[in-house]
Formats: structure tokens, sequence, C-alpha cells
């Protein structure tokens, strides 16, 4: 026997130990041992994940006005959700959502996919391409927000500057204050912050894909195109998948570049519902509305990822 | 004669006693942290000298501030009640003081302050500003006077006298934009924090907003008022197309740039302006009267304590800076007005002819509306409402209706 051995050993069944912690070592030996550990870290969820939310889903039953706390803080039913579904504020943010969501998801994974595409080859200088790449994303969601501010800003703005010299516009462009603009201009800030996330992942996926596939669709007559519908995407499918369904859940929940670069506005045109939540609670100290909109955000969020992960029999593969 | 450690030790700690340093100095040994919202370089230089005369006046009490970004300042006050980690003392714009209260921020100090020997040296309307529901949460410690800067240079090219009501001003702004020259007449705020002046025009209209708790919007003017606003950009023309997602940052730099012709604000930015324009291009002026009168603000920021346990150290902080030396410190570095009728004599205000307008201003100048509810009315249905009729989404009146409806259910 070594010395560790010894030592553990004796740690473990010498009579010492086991007069203080009678039945520990017995308790180690039955098949419920495994769940025994377990119970720190599942108190630990319970405390930190568990608990928030189900107080969050509790108080949207609630009243609960910081500011009006003569209204007391009773249960009052279902009073919350009744109001948000009469509320056309809550339904054009839920419509903006949607928007929001889609264009900047559909966006993101096509310039992710093209840019690990291009990064997947072999070429000179392209692993320090691969970083400089990545710096979007490195970037704070409120200094992306402020940079593009500043770089679409109607007066000293870059891109205004840089699209009358080549003749696209004819004057600088109000971007932000055009209601049919706002959302597209900032989700072209989203995208260029968010590709960055499908890039690295479809880029680790791509790399993982043995080239023996390729020899092989090349000797069956498969020309590029075919080999990227045929080997590449499906071979990338649970990358794919795993990524939209966690950048989905980012973007619904962050309202944090829409907030720096219209607030929401002009008139409501860029209200997402995660910013509806947060005004309701941060300017009307509404805790009990703005839980049922975020309630309502968690519902729509699982009904997602489980359908989107059933539909595209991802588990199944 | 060797002395040994446990004597040094023992000696320099009766020094004080020894020396006959004043008892006071160890009365009050206590900690405070100070939140407060100032951003600027000059606002942190007038803090840091109120700060330091501070010290050296009361050596056994340390003040250690945070700053807090306005925009998320009662979020975190929010956050901090809810979670009971709320600051020792905090600043307070009067407007957000009936929400700190009724959330249970601020701790009462009505018999404090009525014994004050300062208490006395106020009006009523400073008063009024930290007073919530007959009792009074704070002293204040500067206010913001609002005003109006122009281009003193372009008014002169053009041979426009400055304006006294809003149709004159309307006329100005249209007299000096030049779309050749990228010139308007006016940086109009219709982002955060634009809400402000569509009240400010409701009121210059002639309409109340509420009246005993209840909403008191009189249609007809709130919709004149609303109209005349948007028209400024929807019809005339005379303000930058980037008017609806302009916020402070906007307004000021397209005055200090040269694009507009006129800027609404307060006494607060003077510093700002000053650096970026010389002295013979901009002056200031009061707010013009609308056809109800004239509407401008005082707003007084007072400082109170949320910390009831720490109430002593915190009266004598927030009760110095009604002191003359620390009012005089913080308004040589940031123009900020003192709250006190009593140091804003002193003849560096009254001499200063920029002053003028904020002087005048003060003798008609009324509080923000500061009822229950007021914040989230504001910003989450005054701004975005009147955005829709800036971009031409809907009509004056049916903003004014979504404001009345907004204001009763707030009220509710």
């Amino acid at each position: 026997m070594d010395a560790t051995g010894g030592l553990a050993g004796k740690a473990v069944t010498g009579p010492s130990r086991r007069r203080r912690l009678p039945g520990l070592g017995d308790l180690s030996e039955t098949r419920f041992w495994a769940y025994w550990l377990l119970v720190p870290s599942l108190v630990l969820i319970l405390a930190v994940v568990l608990y928030p939310t189900l107080w969050g889903i509790g108080l949207s039953f609630r009243e609960m006005r910081l500011n009006r706390l003569d209204l007391g803080t009773g249960f009052v039913g279902l009073k919350h959700y009744y109001a948000m579904a009469d509320d056309p504020v809550f339904w054009l943010s839920l419509r903006n959502t949607v928007v929001w969501t889609v264009g900047a998801v559909v966006g993101e994974l096509g310039l992710g996919l093209a840019a690990a595409l291009l990064l997947n080859k072999d070429l000179p200088g392209f692993r320090a391409a691969s970083v400089l790449l990545l710096l979007p994303w490195f970037l704070p969601n409120v200094v992306a927000g402020h940079m593009w501010a500043l770089m679409l800003d109607p007066r000293l703005g870059v891109i205004n500057d840089m699209l009358v010299k080549v003749g696209i516009l004819s004057q600088y462009k109000a971007w932000f204050a055009d209601p049919d603009l706002a959302l597209a201009a900032a989700l072209v800030v989203e995208i260029w912050h968010g590709f960055p996330f499908f890039a690295l992942l479809l880029l680790a996926g791509l790399k993982a894909i043995p080239s023996d596939y390729y020899e092989a669709a090349a000797i069956d007559g498969a020309g590029p195109v075919k080999q990227f519908w045929y080997v590449t995407l499906p071979q990338l499918k649970a990358i794919i998948v795993a990524s939209v369904v966690l950048r989905v859940i980012s973007l619904v929940n962050s309202p944090d570049i829409i907030l720096i670069l219209t607030g929401g506005g002009p008139g409501r045109s860029t209200l997402v519902l995660s910013l509806h939540a947060f005004l309701k609670v941060n300017k009307e100290f509404n805790f009990g509305s703005g839980s049922a909109v975020a309630v309502v955000l968690f519902l729509l969020l699982m009904a997602f990822s489980y359908l989107y992960v059933r539909l595209s029999n991802v588990m199944r593969d | 004669m060797r002395l040994d450690r446990r004597q040094v030790l023992g000696g320099l700690a009766a020094t004080p006693f020894l020396t006959g340093m004043p008892r006071s100095a160890f009365a009050q040994n206590a900690s405070l942290n100070y939140w407060h919202h100032f951003t600027s370089t000059t606002e942190f230089k007038g803090l840091e000298r109120v700060m330091a005369a501070f010290k050296q006046k009361n050596p056994g009490i340390a003040v250690t501030q945070e700053n807090i970004p306005n925009p998320e300042y009662m979020s975190k006050m929010t956050a901090a009640v809810v979670a009971n980690s709320k600051p020792d003392t905090c600043m307070v714009v009067a407007e957000r003081a009936s929400d700190l209260v009724a959330m249970g921020a601020l701790v009462d100090l009505s018999d404090r302050i009525k014994k004050w020997s300062r208490y006395a040296e106020y009006p009523a309307q400073a008063w009024a500003g930290s007073t919530v529901g007959g009792k009074i949460y704070g002293i204040p410690a500067f206010t913001f006077v609002d005003w109006m800067y122009y281009r003193k240079d372009w008014f002169a090219e053009k041979g426009i006298a400055p304006p006294k009501t809003m149709a004159e001003f309307q006329e100005a702004a249209l007299k000096v934009t030049d779309p050749s020259k990228n010139r308007f007449g006016f940086s109009l705020r219709g982002g955060a924090g634009g809400f402000k002046y569509v009240i400010d025009m409701i009121e210059a209209w002639g309409s109340p907003i509420v009246v005993d708790g209840k909403m008191a919007i009189d249609k007809k003017k709130a919709t004149e008022a609303v109209a005349w606003y948007a028209e400024l950009l929807t019809k005339h023309k005379v303000v930058p197309a980037s008017a609806p997602n302009d916020s402070y940052r906007q307004i000021m730099e397209a005055f200090k740039t040269g694009q507009t012709a006129m800027v609404w604000h307060h006494t607060g930015s003077l510093t700002e302006i000053q650096a970026a324009l010389k002295p013979e291009q901009f002056g200031t002026l009061p707010m013009p009267a609308g056809p109800g009168g004239r509407s401008a603000r005082l707003t007084y920021l007072f400082n109170g304590i949320a910390n009831p346990a720490k109430v002593d150290a915190a009266m004598n902080w927030i009760s110095y800076w009604a002191e003359p030396e620390p009012a005089i410190a913080f308004l040589e570095e940031t123009g900020y007005f003192p709250s006190s009728p009593k140091v804003a004599s002193d003849e560096r205000i009254q001499k200063n002819p920029l002053y003028a307008a904020a002087v005048e201003t003060t003798t008609f100048g009324k509080l923000p509306p500061t009822f229950v509810g007021v914040a989230g009315w504001s910003e989450t249905v005054v701004l975005p409402e009147f955005q829709k009729v800036l971009v031409g989404r809907q009509t004056a009146e049916q903003a004014v209706d979504a404001m009345m409806k907004g204001l009763e259910a707030a009220l509710r």
C-alpha cells in the first residue's frame, strides 16, 4: 500500500472518523449516495433559479406598485393578464419582438455562416482574421450601442457621410427618428454585434466535419453547392439548432441595445416586450404588471424552444 | 529612558486628549455614503469642493460619493429599496420625491428641519419640492432654473428681437432657418427627456395637469399646445429631422456646433455652452410665454436621508450644502443656482448679465408636477404619444386623448 492510499483509507474507514459520522460509510455504499452528493447543487439551483422564477410568477398575480403601497400587495388573480390583453401597447411590442428576433437571428445566422465558411479555408492571415471577427462580440452591448448611435448620428455620423459620398443618400438621414427605419437600423447594429456568436460556433462545427465526407461526395460528383447542402448543413444542424435557441432567448430577454439607440421610440415603433416590461417596473414601478409581461415572455420562449427543437428533429438525430 | 512598544502606542492613543482637541471632533465618528447623478467634470469638481470643505468642518464624518447615471437613478433606488440596501444620503430631484417617498426610500425630517437655523431663509416653494403629504424629506441643495439659449449673432444678422412669446419664438425660428446652410431655428427635444417640454407647453397654453389628485387636462388647450409644438417640425420644418429621437446630448451638440439657433434647457448647461461658444455668439432668455402664461420650471434638487440609523451625521452633511461657502463653491464650478435666496443674492450672480434671465425666472417659475406616478406617465405615455404626432402617425388630438387616458390610469 502506498502512503496516499493508506491515508485515504484511514480517513474513510478509520475508527475515529466512523465514530464522528456514523452511517456515512454505510450510506456511501447504497444506491442513493449519488443523489446525496447532488443535494448541495440542487439546493443552490433551487435558491438561485427556481425560487426567483416562482416568486416572479407569483408577483404577476399580486398588486405590487412600489409607489402605491396604499393599494396593498394582495392577490388580484388574472387582473394584470386581462389588462395586458386589452393593452394595444402589449400587442405592438409583441409584434416588434417577433420582427426584432426573427430579423436578428436570420441576419446573424446568415452572416455568421458565411464568415465561418470563409474562415474555414486555410488561407494565410485567416487565423488573425478570425480573432478580429470576434471583436464585435467582445464589446458590451452598452458600448456597441453608443458607438453605433454616434456612427449613425444624423449630424456627425460617419455612415451618413459615407452614404452621401457614394451617392446612395442625397442628405444625412436621421435613422432612429423615422418609425419606418428605426427598427431596421437597430437590427443592423444587433446583427453586427451578434453574428460572431454564430461564426464562432459554426466554425468549430465545420472543423469537426471529417474531410472523408467531402471526398466521398466529390467522388459521387457533388459540386461545392451540393456538398454544402448534403454534407455541411446536415453536419451543422445540431449546432445551428442549439445556437438559434440560445440566441433567441438572449435577444428576446435583452432590450439594452434598443434602449440605448431609441428608448423604444419614436412613438413605440421599436418597443419590444422586454423593454415594455422594463419600463413597467422601472418607470411605473408596477412590479405586478411588469412581472405579468415577463411571465408571458417566459412562456413564449419555453413554447418556442420546445417546438423548435421538436420540429428540427435534432434530439432524435 | 527606554520605552517599549506598548508604551509608545498608549502614548499615541492619548495624544488627542492631551492636545485638547475639541470633543466634537470625536463625538460623531461616522461614515456616510451619498448617491447622486452628477456626470460632468464640472459637477464632479463642484462636488469634490463641497466634500473637501465638509471634511474640514466635520473631520469625524467620512462621506463617500457614488455616481448613479441619471437615467438609471430611479431603477437603482427601486432595487435598493426592495433589497434593503438603501444609501445613507441621496440626491433627489423634486419630481421624483413623491415616488421615492411612496416606496419608503426617504426618512421624514420635518421636525429636525423646522428647528434648523436656516429653515426660514427659504421660500415656501423651495420646501414644497421636498415636501410630500405635509412632511419634509430633505434640504434644497441647488436649483435648475429653466431658460433658453439663443444665437445672439444670428439674431443680429437677421435683425430679430429676442422672443418674449411663443408666437415671436416661432417667427424667429422661421426667419433663422436656412436648410441650405444646414441651419435650423430650434433644437427640439423629442427623444429621452422630451416629455418635460410637452407638459410645459400644455401648461403654457393654460391647461393644468392634475388638480387635487385628479386628472385636470383641458383637452382643447392641450391639443392646441401639442399641435403647435409638433408643427415646429411637421409643418414649419424649423427643427432638425432627427428631433423625434433627439435627447439632451443631441440638442446641445446641435446648438453648440451651429446647427440650431435656439435651445430650451436650464441653468445647469451654462458652463457647457460657455466652453463651446464665445460670449458674443450666444445669450440667455427667459422661456417665452404661451397663450396661457409663462411656463418655466424651478427644479429644486434636494438632499435627503435614506438610512434612519444615521440621521444625526447625515443631517450635518445635507444641511452643509445650504451654507454660503459650499453653495458658492458649487456655483463657481458648475453655474448651478443656489437654492437659498440669501446665497443667490451674491453679487457674482446679480452682476452677471447671463444670469439676468434666471433671476427673472425665479420670480414666476413653477415647480414641476409632483404627483405620484408622474415619472411613469411622463415617460411611457406623454413622450411616445407626442413622438407619434412628430412622425405623423397620429393627430395632436389623438395624442392628448391617450395622455388623458394614461393619466387617469396612473392616478387610479
